[in-house]
């Protein structure tokens, strides 16, 4: 274990928590449906969501504000639970997990990377980045945490706390924690949202990496057409429904796919 | 949208009944202290100041001395003089018809001599009749209520000569009062209450009433030309002045812990509540922004929070007052159950017990509003918006100097103070190194809790870790939350080692005092005439001593003076002799005296002292030998034959009895069959009275411990009220911190840890504080009275952290619940 990144990039994909070999889906969901309110005011945001996501391959989900696509992945990172319908991470059905066994799913098998508010403010971007590790009382994988580091660039604020560093500095922490305990899956929740367009292209590019280098699976839910063409594949979404899909996206692809949504 | 909305208003809500909690504790302890403190004055006042409203004169001998009987003839003779009545008091207790002496909150119980002019009396006849021989006893009307005497009745009374059985002839109530609970009476006719009271031809005090458009100065004039030398005679009002204030220091003890106790709940209650509101205020800099830059102005806003603060201040503080009845209910009850029985008057709630509740709770309230409001207000509104709504961090630096000076300050008083052996200004310098050390606690809460907290990231993992650098985000926070349980740990510290130093020194003046097996002793003070001798005439005693008491006036004040066997002394008492000689000494009619009072009297052997006694004797006694301090003593020793010339008639007080070597057992039985009959007297043996004389000291510590374990509770609320207020605050870090893989239990643990922390910081500040105060108020205490080395109960200090550490955790616990039921989705902020 201690040489090659492509050795951990296969342990990553295949290990005992890890989604099944390769040509499998990392995570799948089965007519989702989720709704808020009661009565009139019932709103749906999942209306019948049946998903798949394919393991090593870069999936960005896209589609107006209200169109469901952040209820999806609260749903398939086992954050919120859904009124109908089945959600699976790899082979395990999130519905017969209790709040401790989700608990555990999210932090053993999932990494996460949010828009904002991304790292616990008391503690230094080393230990943000180990947290999920010590939460489990694991131990940290010195070399792959020196290579995360090292990729990323963010070697010499490890010490910092987040309130010292800069905004794209603070994402590449969160990725390098989403990433470190080689999850079967990574959700990014628009992680580009709050960058400039530089901190932008560094996160993206970074994601692209962990899939195409290191063989990682993410997910990413944004509203931006210029981070969705660095997916494999990116799903749309609109009134709780997938709607369409586009395989290797270009930016003219998207951006003519959204424009046939708001019409 | 609507969610959050609702949400954020429950949380509001649920945050202004945090703040009126601790508005609602600090005014509910206040009132209490002061309704029980009213209460106590005004059932005292009544008793004693209507007593004597009707007197226009009184005849009195000052100190020890007594009236001869024939100066009351006399002064009825002076023309002017309507009534004139002679007064002798002495202890004597009802026994109740289950055979157990019936005991009240005024001690000791008195007996009196029955006055026959009714206008002149302070007590009234409710029923039956005057005393007019000597089986008859006039009952006062509580005690007849309460345990359902009635006139005719036998009823059996323990007096300073033993027990005996009276007659009920008739029960009376107080002028003007009726019965005022707690004051219980017997009333025997003049000589009755003369031989019992052991006065027989003589009075203590002459009551005169005149006629009615005399000049009354006139009358006084001609009434003090007769009286013998030392023999004087006041005025009425001087007598109920002289009461009240009598009873008021049999009480003061008392009332100045509960003011104490007032105090510390003031602090306490004012420390949690401007915790509480400083970090709600905080919370809205964000509102109050948004308020800003939609065109609100700044004193509009102050305005507002003000308002806000003063209409929750309000309300709470009412909630506090009625509270606090119902706390000084249980607080008398609490007192009754340790032992402390107070007389039991109707509740007095003054009307400046409410402004004191009323104000407190309010000016605390808008004082804790005014500076946070004001920080809130100040911050540029664009800068406010953006910002996260952590407290600021100002203000922690800028009272490190005058924190540090007043410490330092405090530090040279005390030491002053102990130079000087003046306990009020090492008071003064204590009170300054506490609020010094208060104000410092900001500067070092952040290297304290990192201190602490790193074993408990040791042992808890990433959880402890979280926990050590939550208490450490926010100093200030850290250090208010602690300051509450600086100040109430200090206290407790502080009079754990000065009550250790006590009992201890107690203690080893008990270890030092009897050889003898047992001591029989009465609740009267005297023994029966035949009880000395009944003892030491049993099998098996060997030896037996009879120890004396009563007062006399030393260089002009009244203290109190033991007489003691001289033939068997060695074989009873102890009495180490430091100087001069023992048994020749008492045998020569000199004086003894213990180490304490030689020096504080600057007495040596062969020094000369003048006395009196009853008589009006006055003499000159030499100095004969100083002993070490002894519990069964006191201050001043004479031989019983010496005693008895001087207090002829007086019994004695105590017997000592030895037992042959190996019949201590039996012997006890035997004194103890041969006592039992009698309920006043009591039997212990040497350890049982060792015991009692360190009981007392522990009654004492028992209650003042119980008082500062409620301001240390008060303490753990604001505690946990803090925290949940910092549950709140971080709700997006706990929703984090959730989403990626924190367990509940985790949550919990984390929480907890903070709370651990912040009550060690408080905890062990407090009892090092405390521990060094109360070795200095034991030196002084020392320096000024009697000898007494400083003892350090580490046992009890631990446990104090302990119990700390316990309540900390307690106080976490519904905190930490919150925290981890957190709706994860909700907190990671789902549009």
């Amino acid at each position: 274990m201690a040489d090659g990144i492509v050795d951990l990039s296969t342990t990553g994909s295949s290990g005992p928590l890890g989604p099944p070999a390769s040509g499998g889906a990392a995570a799948h969901s089965i007519d989702l449906v989720k709704t808020y309110g009661k009565g009139a005011a019932e709103v749906a945001a999942l209306a019948g969501v049946t998903v798949s996501f394919e393991a090593a391959r870069f999936t960005a989900v896209m589609g107006p504000s209200g169109s469901g696509k952040s209820t999806l992945m609260h749903c398939m990172a086992g954050l919120d639970a859904p009124n109908s319908g089945r959600t699976y991470v790899g082979e395990q059905d999130l519905a017969k997990l209790d709040d401790r066994g989700l608990t555990q799913l999210r932090r053993d098998r999932i990494g996460f990377v949010f828009q904002a508010f991304n790292l616990v403010p008391t503690l230094t971007a080393a230990e943000n980045i180990t947290l999920p590790m010590d939460l489990a009382r694991r131990r940290v994988d010195r070399d792959w945490f020196e290579y995360l580091v090292g990729e990323l660039g963010i070697a010499d604020w490890l010490s910092q706390r987040p309130s010292e560093l800069s905004g794209g500095q603070q994402q590449r922490t969160a990725c390098a924690r989403a990433l470190l305990s080689r999850p079967g899956l990574v959700f990014a929740d628009e992680p580009t949202g709050n960058l400039d367009s530089n901190a932008s292209a560094e996160t993206l590019a970074f994601l692209r990496l962990s899939v195409s280098e290191l063989g990682q699976t993410v997910v990413m839910v944004t509203h931006d057409s210029l981070a969705a063409t660095f997916a494999d594949r990116v799903v749309f979404m609109a009134d709780g429904r997938l709607v369409a899909e586009l395989a290797s996206p270009t930016a003219g692809s998207v951006l003519a796919q959204m424009r046939e949504l708001r019409h | 949208m609507w969610r959050v909305t609702v949400k954020g208003l429950l949380a509001r809500k649920l945050r202004l009944a945090l703040t009126a909690v601790s508005i609602v504790l600090g005014v509910t302890f206040i009132t209490g202290t002061l309704v029980i403190t009213d209460t106590l004055n005004s059932t005292l006042s009544s008793l004693f100041g209507s007593v004597y409203q009707r007197v226009d004169f009184q005849v009195q001998a000052p100190g020890v001395l007594k009236i001869p009987e024939s100066v009351l003839g006399r002064v009825r003779a002076v023309p002017g003089v309507a009534y004139a009545a002679g007064g002798v008091s002495g202890y004597a207790r009802f026994v109740a018809h289950d055979g157990n002496p019936i005991s009240t909150g005024i001690e000791p119980a008195e007996g009196l001599a029955w006055v026959p002019a009714p206008a002149l009396s302070a007590h009234q006849l409710v029923a039956g009749g005057a005393p007019t021989n000597p089986h008859d006893v006039v009952m006062d009307q509580a005690t007849a209520k309460r345990y359902h005497f009635a006139v005719g009745d036998p009823v059996r009374v323990l007096l300073p000569g033993g027990e005996e059985t009276f007659r009920i002839s008739g029960i009376a109530g107080f002028v003007g009062a009726g019965d005022v609970p707690g004051a219980t009476f017997a009333s025997f006719s003049l000589p009755t209450a003369q031989k019992l009271f052991g006065a027989v031809g003589q009075l203590y005090t002459i009551d005169v009433l005149t006629r009615p458009g005399v000049n009354k100065q006139l009358v006084r004039q001609d009434i003090a030309r007769l009286l013998p030398t030392g023999i004087q005679v006041v005025s009425g009002r001087t007598v109920a002045e002289q009461q009240a204030s009598s009873a008021a220091q049999s009480v003061a003890p008392l009332t100045t812990v509960l003011l104490v106790f007032g105090l510390i709940a003031l602090v306490v209650g004012a420390f949690t509540i401007f915790n509480t509101f400083s970090i709600i205020v905080g919370q809205r800099t964000r509102e109050l922004a948004l308020l800003r830059v939609v065109g609100a102005g700044r004193g509009q806003l102050l305005g507002s929070v003000l308002l806000e603060a003063l209409l929750v201040a309000t309300v709470a503080s009412l909630v506090g007052l009625g509270l606090g009845v119902l706390a000084a209910l249980g607080l008398e009850a609490l007192l009754n159950a340790l032992g402390v029985p107070l007389p039991s008057g109707p509740l007095v709630f003054e009307p400046a017990t409410a402004a004191a509740g009323l104000g407190v709770g309010v000016i605390a309230t808008l004082v804790a509003a005014v500076g946070p409001a004001w920080r809130a207000v100040r911050i540029p509104a664009v800068a406010a918006l953006s910002a996260q709504t952590e407290e600021p961090e100002s203000g922690s630096k800028r009272r490190i100097l005058p924190g540090g000076v007043l410490a330092v300050l405090g530090l040279g008083t005390l030491g002053l103070g102990l130079g000087h052996a003046s306990l009020a200004t090492v008071g003064v310098g204590a009170l300054g190194i506490s609020v010094g050390g208060a104000m410092l606690a900001p500067g070092v809460a952040r290297p304290f809790s990192s201190a602490i907290g790193t074993p408990l990231s040791r042992l808890l993992g990433i959880s402890g870790h979280l926990g050590q650098v939550n208490a450490m985000r926010s100093p200030r926070r850290t250090a208010h939350s602690a300051s509450a349980l600086f100040v109430g740990l200090a206290l407790v510290s502080a009079v754990s080692v000065i009550g250790a130093s006590l009992a201890q020194a107690a203690t080893s003046s008990v270890d030092n005092a009897i050889r003898a097996d047992l001591i029989v002793s009465s609740s009267s003070g005297t023994l029966g005439p035949g009880v000395a001798r009944e003892v030491s005439a049993l099998p098996h005693v060997s030896s037996s001593c009879l120890a004396y008491g009563a007062d006399f006036e030393v260089r002009g004040s009244t203290v109190a003076l033991k007489g003691i066997c001289t033939s068997d002394l060695a074989a009873n008492v102890i009495l180490r002799i430091v100087a001069g000689a023992a048994v020749p000494a008492l045998s020569r009619g000199e004086l003894l005296v213990d180490a304490t009072t030689a020096r504080t009297q600057h007495l040596r052997v062969g020094s000369l002292v003048s006395v009196s006694f009853p008589e009006a004797e006055h003499a000159t006694i030499r100095v004969g030998g100083i002993f070490q301090p002894n519990a069964l003593i006191g201050g001043y020793l004479v031989g019983d034959r010496f005693f008895q010339t001087h207090f002829p008639g007086q019994l004695p007080g105590a017997v000592l009895v030895s037992a042959d070597r190996g019949y201590a057992g039996i012997v006890d039985e035997e004194v103890n069959r041969a006592v039992a009959s009698n309920p006043n007297l009591t039997v212990q043996t040497r350890g049982q009275f060792e015991a009692a004389q360190t009981a007392a000291v522990d009654q004492a510590l028992g209650l003042v411990y119980v008082l500062l374990a409620l301001a240390v509770i008060i303490a753990f609320i604001g505690v946990a009220n803090t925290l949940l207020l910092s549950v709140f605050e971080r709700v997006r870090e706990l929703g984090l911190l959730r989403a990626v893989g924190m367990q509940r239990r985790q949550v919990r643990v984390m929480v907890r840890a903070e709370a651990v922390i912040v009550a060690l910081f408080g905890a062990i500040a407090g009892v090092v504080v405390g521990t060094g105060l109360g070795a200095a108020f034991t030196v002084a205490l020392s320096r000024q009275q009697a000898a007494t080395a400083v003892v350090v109960p580490y046992e009890s200090l631990v446990v104090f952290l302990v119990i700390a550490i316990l309540l900390g955790l307690a106080a976490a616990s519904w905190p930490a619940r919150r925290a981890a039921r957190l709706d994860v989705l909700g907190a990671i902020g789902v549009e």
